[in-house]
């Protein structure tokens, strides 16, 4: 169990270094392009932090250094080479792993769906069907918001979730703060 | 056959296996005075047992045509009920009959009769009156195999003799005792019940067995236990519930969604009243969209902040410090995690506060088993501290320090100082700001501390 304390330091630190090797390219950034480079670097220094511990993490790497040179590089000097070709991989197989997963549980599911016909009352079928429903919904739009969601069960989805809300406060508080203390700085 | 049973008649609490070796006369006999003596047990069972034993009689008249005493035995009225619950006795009498009409069939000569005749002295204790009955089942069961047990068994077309038959008589032992157990606990349930709880109770016991349990799916009652072992998980099977291999493991997996549903329940705020999966479900997403909101909003605000990403703290606080050290070092602390106090921030601010009395650092109960220490923030302390200048006392600090006292090295717990390469972090204070997160984005204004969600790592 990582205490918070330490996890937070280890976020900031690297993306300290994103953001500097952004910062490094001597280029003027629009506004937009800003946003992006910071919150692209405050993202992978957040799966970063993690190690590949964590299905959303790799997903996330994945994500962030097929899209362009930016992504990669800026994963490359967060990451170091050598462990960013390992995540690359765990990610790859992790995707194509739960990619067959998900296909073979889809036909079993229509296999078995015949058979197994529940002898319930008719309204206690439709409840239970509409409910259903409602939480097969729902996990869609979850599984749509965590990165690499769409292949995990539900089990994993909800560790996946708890983990990553984690994340997401660790960077909330360590990006207020370091808005406020600029903001504070350049309005002095 | 008559020679040997002598002497068991002669022990003073052969209820119904004497009864049962004994020759018929005797056993007729027998019967007759335990009838009148005693009362029913479970007089639904006796019901049950009769209506058997009325079956078997039938097909005994038919198989055995000869013996009139099995056909006299068949015209004994069956013992009306009785109302009474005490002892399992007469309800013996009633499981004796049908296990003598099987007995019967089969002892005819040595060795069922050995067989028997070892069970019968294994369950003459005392307080296996119940296993006597249990040991009755077993050998009516084994009786029934040795006859044309088909007829027999489809004639009784009862589960729980089938399932006796089927694997109970090696654990028979294991059942009696079960047996014993319910069948004092529950002195008034229906017949029904009883024969429930033996098919649940030893199917649980054997999970391979595939029972025809799945029938049985409207029982209520609980006596649910859940035993987590290294190997695997031991689930124990609701009674009344189905038991084949696939909804164990669907339960399984339920138990492991709810569980981890519970966790969430803490984490996200809000989530305490709701108890449904996809209202809780609504919660989560909402929040992690919230989150992820922030993080956007924050990157904007922070690219606006900055035309050009240059994020040197160092130079941040250098050249603020001297201008206005009490809203930065206010700032930093309150708003910044801690990490960006740097030893020029620690020089600076020296000479402009005496003391400040610090940190403070709430032990928050052990939460969900993951790290039991919580850190918080005091915000209202640390701003009375700068304010005054003194050094704060609350009860609920563990920690204090001081600036003007010489930097001495933190405790490793709070902060690593290997950290950082920019910040110097000899930082006499780490702030944990997990409560700010709850109050939104007001910033300088928040003061009163107040419980936060206690930040879990998950690993």
């Amino acid at each position: 169990m990582r205490p918070p304390s330490s996890l937070k330091q280890e976020f900031l630190k690297k993306w300290i270094t994103g953001l500097q090797r952004c910062s490094s390219s001597k280029r003027n950034m629009s506004i937009l392009e800003r946003t992006k480079a910071i919150k692209l670097s405050a993202d992978v220094a957040m799966a970063s932090a993690r190690n590949s511990t964590t299905c959303w993490s790799r997903a996330l790497i994945a994500n962030a250094s097929k899209d362009g040179s930016d992504g990669k590089h800026l994963v490359e000097q967060i990451l170091g080479l050598e462990s960013e070709r390992l995540m690359m991989k765990k990610a790859s197989t992790g995707a194509l792993v739960c990619n067959k997963r998900i296909r073979s549980k889809k036909i079993l599911k229509r296999s078995c769906r015949i058979p197994r016909t529940r002898k319930c009352v008719p309204q206690v079928a439709l409840a239970t069907s509409i409910a259903k429903r409602m939480v097969r919904k729902r996990t869609q739009v979850l599984k749509s918001l965590i990165p690499g969601g769409e292949f995990m069960n539900e089990v994993s989805l909800i560790e996946e979730t708890l983990d990553y809300i984690i994340s997401l406060r660790v960077q909330v508080d360590v990006m207020r703060g370091l808005a406020g203390v600029s903001e504070l700085v350049n309005h002095n | 056959m008559n020679n040997a049973f002598p002497e068991i008649l002669q022990c003073s609490d052969m209820t119904v296996l004497e009864r049962q070796k004994a020759p018929l006369q005797r056993q007729q006999e027998q019967l007759q005075q335990q009838e009148k003596q005693q009362q029913s047990y479970f007089s639904e069972l006796r019901g049950v047992f009769s209506n058997q034993t009325s079956h078997v009689q039938g097909l005994q008249g038919g198989l055995l045509s000869g013996d009139s005493l099995l056909c006299d035995m068949v015209m004994t009225p069956q013992a009306k009920p009785d109302p009474g619950l005490e002892t399992a006795r007469s309800e013996l009498g009633n499981i004796d009959i049908a296990g003598m009409g099987f007995g019967q069939c089969g002892y005819v000569n040595g060795p069922s009769f050995d067989m028997n005749y070892a069970i019968y002295r294994t369950s003459s204790c005392p307080p296996a009156v119940v296993a006597a009955a249990v040991a009755t089942e077993g050998v009516e069961a084994k009786g029934k195999e040795s006859v044309e047990s088909e007829k027999l068994g489809s004639a009784i077309g009862r589960e729980s003799f089938k399932k006796r038959k089927a694997d109970k008589l090696h654990c028979s032992k294991v059942v009696a005792e079960d047996d014993s157990k319910r069948i004092k606990a529950c002195a008034e349930e229906r017949e029904s019940k009883i024969t429930g709880p033996n098919t649940n109770k030893s199917s649980s016991s054997n999970n391979n067995n595939k029972k025809q349990t799945s029938t049985e799916t409207s029982k209520e009652n609980s006596k649910f236990s859940k035993v987590q072992k290294p190997d695997y998980i031991h689930v124990r099977a609701r009674r009344g519930q189905a038991t084949d291999r696939h909804s164990l493991a669907e339960r399984v997996r339920r138990e492991k969604i709810s569980e981890r549903m519970k966790y969430l329940q803490d984490l996200v705020p809000g989530c305490n009243k709701i108890t449904g999966k996809a209202g809780m479900l609504d919660e989560i997403t909402s929040y992690v969209q919230s989150l992820q909101q922030q993080v956007e909003l924050l990157s904007m605000k922070l690219a606006a902040v900055n035309p050009k990403l240059d994020f040197n703290i160092d130079n941040l606080f250098a050249k603020q410090v001297r201008q206005n050290p009490a809203a930065v070092l206010h700032f930093s602390v309150t708003n910044y995690a801690g990490i960006v106090c740097s030893r020029q921030l620690f020089a600076s601010c020296t000479t402009t506060f005496p003391t400040v009395g610090m940190l403070s650092e709430m032990a928050n109960p052990p939460y969900l088993q993951f790290n039991p220490v919580q850190q918080v923030v005091s915000c209202r302390e640390v701003e009375m501290g700068m304010g005054m200048g003194m050094e704060i006392n609350s009860p609920d600090m563990a920690l204090q320090r001081t600036i003007n006292a010489p930097l001495s090295i933190p405790d490793a717990s709070f902060l690593d100082s290997s950290c950082l390469a920019q910040f110097q972090s000899s930082a006499a204070w780490d702030v944990e700001l997990q409560n700010l997160y709850n109050v939104g984005f007001d910033q300088e204004g928040s003061t009163t501390p107040f419980p936060s969600q206690p930040f879990t790592g998950f690993h």
